[in-house]
């Protein structure tokens, strides 16, 4: 890290930045109201009124220039619109396209003025000119307060980017720099920066070529983009902070079948290591062929403790998009839609996570429900794939009649929104939605439990069923007998994992030949994002012998309060399931006690676990390196953890900004940690 | 044919090279002031207790048929909410142990790893352990040893593992006694037959501060391993001080005789000008 960067980074993390903040007035929309607008022109006029604005601020040193001065978003729909728009449609989170992954490469390589050109007079088309012309006015004016501060090359790089393709590194740098902080500004939220390692290469690659750059110099313009996805986080709507899919994706099988990973996939990793910011989250694909030194660096950057990088497999990921229906060669193009789940650059208007299954909640059900009445572990387990069938569509009819605030802006990152006319809210190439899997360990630990106990050992249902809602207090035998010694999914048992995979394969069915209302299909996912929290807060104790207010683990995990054989075990058990079925996303999480990498020869070792779990079959991995007795300290002491990173359910953030309930969760997780 | 196990790690990063599994085997004939395995000493299955966290609610007791004299049959455990008793030792046979091993042999192989016996002490149950390794395939086995055992046995376990790791613990024959418990002429000669053998192995050693951190102790060590053609390297194993941790739950006091806040010194320039490779654990 050089100074400057050094620098930018102490100034960016004392918040020196925000002096120079000033709010939008709240009564916008009035406006837009009073005119009559359509929803896409009210997007357009706020983006305009938003970047108008912003006032042009640097950093001492800067490089890549771009801060918010403008917190705040008025809504472009008054209290009583809304509330009619609510009343007749399914609101997806906010209301706002997100959560999807923008084709920057396309736009930064064409160029905004470009794009304009193409433009009619048509009034859809108007609210995309506007939207340019606001982002073009907000660069000249950059480029002007640059110029009067003397800040020539920043100056120079305004006025060829974002209206121009990019000549340089730093110039593409900047432009998407800016065209990701005025998505921002349009209201959209956590659309992520994608094959930052591919669509920037061929910049970087000239440059060095060239000798405009030498490796320290562009290494430094890498940094100081990184540096700037950090300036405005908290800014950014999300559950927590932190939580803003600001996520890149590194390496990984090209649309032609070569493999990506390249010179600056190894720059991010590295500059990610250096910086320790929770912004960009990195990526890294990877697939039977990927040697074991790319693990390594991997694995390096895993011993910072900073949740990164998630792994992602090509060879289950590409093929079982394909068997949903997407095509060869953007299956290929596979990234992230904000945390883990899998979604196609520029071309898909995917809602990843319009819901979630809930695996626990609904054994659960079926055996207070009907436990007594069964007589087989075949009449269970048809008794709770009609329920997971009845959840499932359940679940898809609370979601009918759709509505997405248009983004006229962010629809010139999509393929053919701009030649048809169509807002991007209203679908793209692909409109699949994802239901994510809560709680499958516990569900699948569950099934196992009774198995044993009631239909091989002969407790009867009764007996457990009144154990469970005593939460097992006067029944100590059982409970024991549940909770250790049954089998967990988790431990490279067959009698669980079996079930594990049941459950998922279910889950699969159930989704299979659905379609939502928009043509398209539904994906079935491993993924939990909050709704851990929020399924488990519904749940009594549970016959895998988990007492009530337990948490449910996040994701793809082991339930949180077993003894577990070890990561080997663990990444047996988890790759067992055909997950191309539950190609929707949701990682398998495993934390490290920080001690594992005491020693060099470890991070090979990491390496070789990871890549088992790959050669395997797994399809998402996320490894966390903890110190238990830290966070404990930093939940006492908070003032002296300001720095401490952890990886929350897909994302990573400032422990000490997260509300109590995750900081729990992940000292809960910790405990069960390996070392 | 059984034995008794206290552990059985997955991804053990210290024990030897790659992936490997460590089976913590119960019994040792040493009393090392500071063992940090302390529930590894009797050989028995026994019952272990964090008191810490315990609210005294009383509930092991009202079930316990043995107040006077724990028999660790375990009835009390279930009973702790919070689940602070356990009972230490597992009774294996060697075929359900060998199985256990063998699942994960494709593991070991991909990284270069394999399993590791240690204890306790390992050697008190070798007929066990090598029934166990006559039943491994394809498995790369390690040991990690005191040398604390007769010379057949000695000689047998180093006829039959790949790579052994063997302490040297202290220099001088009588701080030796005095701080181990047990004579130090066996692992003396034990280690000398290693040096002259076809054996690959490690030589390890605890260095503990005021105890063995001193410069005779390293050029002993030196000494010893000086010709040997198949020692792989030295590991220096710095005395950690969560030693203590564990001695309350199985009913012992831990009260070393040195000052466990004084680092360690090391004299690292003797396996230096000797040429000997090394290995300081940190």
């Amino acid at each position: 890290m050089t100074d400057r960067i050094q620098a930018m980074r102490q100034f960016q993390w004392e918040h020196k930045h925000h002096t120079a903040r000033t709010f939008l007035p709240e009564d916008l929309h009035l406006r837009y109201r009073d005119n009559a607008l359509p929803d896409y022109a009210r997007t357009a006029l706020r983006l305009e009124q938003a970047l108008e604005t912003e006032e042009p601020y640097f950093f001492p040193q800067e490089l890549i220039a771009f801060t918010r001065t403008v917190p705040n978003l008025p809504r472009i729909y008054d209290e009583e619109e809304w509330s009619a728009i609510t009343k007749e449609h399914y609101i997806h989170e906010l209301g706002n396209v997100s959560n999807l992954s923008p084709d920057y490469g396309t736009v930064i390589a064409e160029g905004l003025a470009s794009l304009r050109d193409k433009l009619t007079d048509s009034d859809y088309h108007r609210a995309m000119r506007r939207s340019i012309d606001a982002v073009l006015h907000l660069t000249s004016r950059y480029e002007e307060a640059a110029r009067a501060k003397g800040l020539t090359e920043i100056a120079d790089t305004l006025a060829q980017v974002p209206a121009y393709s990019p000549r340089t590194f730093r110039e593409a740098l900047q432009s998407l720099r800016i065209l990701h902080y005025a998505m921002w500004c349009e209201g959209d939220y956590h659309n992520t920066l994608g094959r930052f390692d591919q669509y920037m290469l061929p910049y970087l690659k000239a440059d060095l070529a060239a000798g405009r750059e030498t490796e320290e110099s562009a290494f430094e313009l890498l940094e100081a983009f990184f540096l700037s996805c950090n300036r405005d986080s908290d800014l950014y709507p999300g559950m927590q902070q932190g939580d803003n899919g600001q996520s890149m994706v590194l390496g990984g099988m090209l649309p032609d079948g070569s493999d990506g990973f390249n010179i600056l996939s190894e720059w991010c990793l590295k500059a990610s290591g250096e910086l320790r910011l929770i912004d960009p989250k990195i990526n890294l694909r990877v697939n039977s062929k990927t040697p074991l030194s790319v693990y390594e660096k991997g694995t390096r950057l895993t011993k910072l403790g900073l949740g990164f990088p998630q792994y992602e497999n090509d060879d289950v990921a590409i093929p079982g998009l394909m068997a949903l229906g997407y095509e060869e060669g953007d299956a290929r193009s596979y990234v992230m839609a904000a945390c883990w789940e899998f979604i196609i650059p520029g071309k898909a208007m995917d809602i990843v996570n319009i819901g979630a299954l809930p695996f626990a909640n609904v054994v659960d059900k079926v055996l207070h429900e009907q436990l007594q009445k069964l007589h087989s572990m075949k009449e269970l387990k048809a008794a709770i794939r009609q329920e997971i069938f009845a959840e499932v569509r359940r679940i898809l009819e609370e979601r009918r009649n759709l509505y997405v605030i248009p983004s006229p802006y962010l629809s010139l990152f999509f393929e053919g929104c701009l030649e048809k006319e169509k807002d991007i809210s209203l679908g793209c190439k692909y409109n699949n939605w994802g239901l994510h899997g809560t709680g499958v360990a516990p569900a699948a630990d569950m099934l196992a439990a009774v198995d044993q106990v009631i239909f091989r050992e002969g407790t009867s249902a009764e007996e457990l069923l009144q154990a469970m809602d005593a939460d097992f207090v006067g029944y100590e035998p059982l409970h024991d007998r549940l909770k250790y010694h049954c089998p967990k999914a988790g431990n490279d048992d067959d009698q669980a994992d079996e079930y594990l995979s049941w459950l998922l394969n279910t889950f699969a069915d159930a989704v299979e030949g659905l379609h939502n209302e928009r043509g398209g299909i539904i994906r079935a996912g491993t993924g939990s994002a909050m709704f851990y929290i929020f399924h488990a807060q519904e749940l009594g104790a549970t016959a895998d012998g988990r007492e009530a207010g337990v948490p449910l683990p996040a994701n793809y995990s082991p339930s949180l309060n077993i003894r577990l054989n070890g990561p080997v075990s663990l990444i047996k058990s988890f790759s067992k399931p055909d997950l191309k079925r539950t190609i929707n996303g949701g990682p398998l999480t495993i934390e490290f006690s920080e001690s594992v990498f005491s020693q060099d020869e470890a991070i090979t070792k990491v390496a070789q676990l990871v890549q088992l779990f790959i050669l395997r079959g797994g399809h998402q991995l996320q490894l966390n390196t903890v110190n238990r007795e830290r966070l404990l300290d930093a939940q006492k002491h908070p003032e002296n953890y300001r720095n401490l990173i952890v990886r929350v359910w897909g994302w990573s953030g400032y422990f000490v900004e997260l509300d109590k309930c995750y900081q729990d969760h992940i000292i809960r997780r910790a405990e069960l940690l390996l070392s | 044919m059984t034995g008794t196990v206290f552990d059985i790690k997955e991804f053990a990063v210290f024990d030897g090279p790659g992936i490997r599994t460590t089976v913590f085997l119960k019994g040792c004939p040493l009393r090392c002031q500071w063992c940090h395995n302390p529930e590894g000493l009797s050989p028995k299955p026994q019952l272990m207790v964090s008191s810490a966290s315990c609210v005294h609610c009383g509930a092991c007791s009202r079930v316990c048929k043995h107040p006077d004299n724990c028999i660790a049959c375990g009835v009390c455990v279930p009973y702790c909410r919070l689940g602070l008793r356990k009972i230490a030792g597992t009774i294996w046979t060697a075929e359900a142990l060998a199985e256990r091993l063998q699942r994960d042999a494709d593991v070991y192989q991909m990284s270069g790893g394999g399993v590791t016996f240690s204890g306790g002490e390992p050697l008190m149950q070798w007929d066990f352990v090598s029934e166990v390794i006559s039943r491994l395939k394809g498995i790369n086995t390690a040991i990690e040893t005191s040398g604390y055992t007769n010379d057949e046995i000695f000689r047998q376990a180093m006829g039959t593992l790949d790579l052994i790791m063997m302490d040297w613990k202290v220099s001088d024959p009588e701080k030796h006694r005095y701080y181990t418990g047990v004579d130090q002429a066996p692992i003396r000669r034990h280690a000398e037959m290693l040096a002259a053998g076809e054996t690959p192995f490690i030589l390890r050693m605890p260095i503990i501060p005021g105890v063995n951190d001193t410069e005779e102790h390293f050029q002993t060590a030196a000494e010893i391993v000086k010709d040997a053609k198949t020692l792989l390297r030295i590991d220096i194993l710095p005395y950690q001080r969560a030693a203590g941790a564990k001695y309350s739950m199985v009913g012992r006091d831990y009260s070393p005789e040195f000052d466990e806040a004084v680092p360690p010194r090391y004299f690292l320039n003797v396996f230096d000008d000797a040429g000997i490779p090394y290995k300081v654990f940190r």
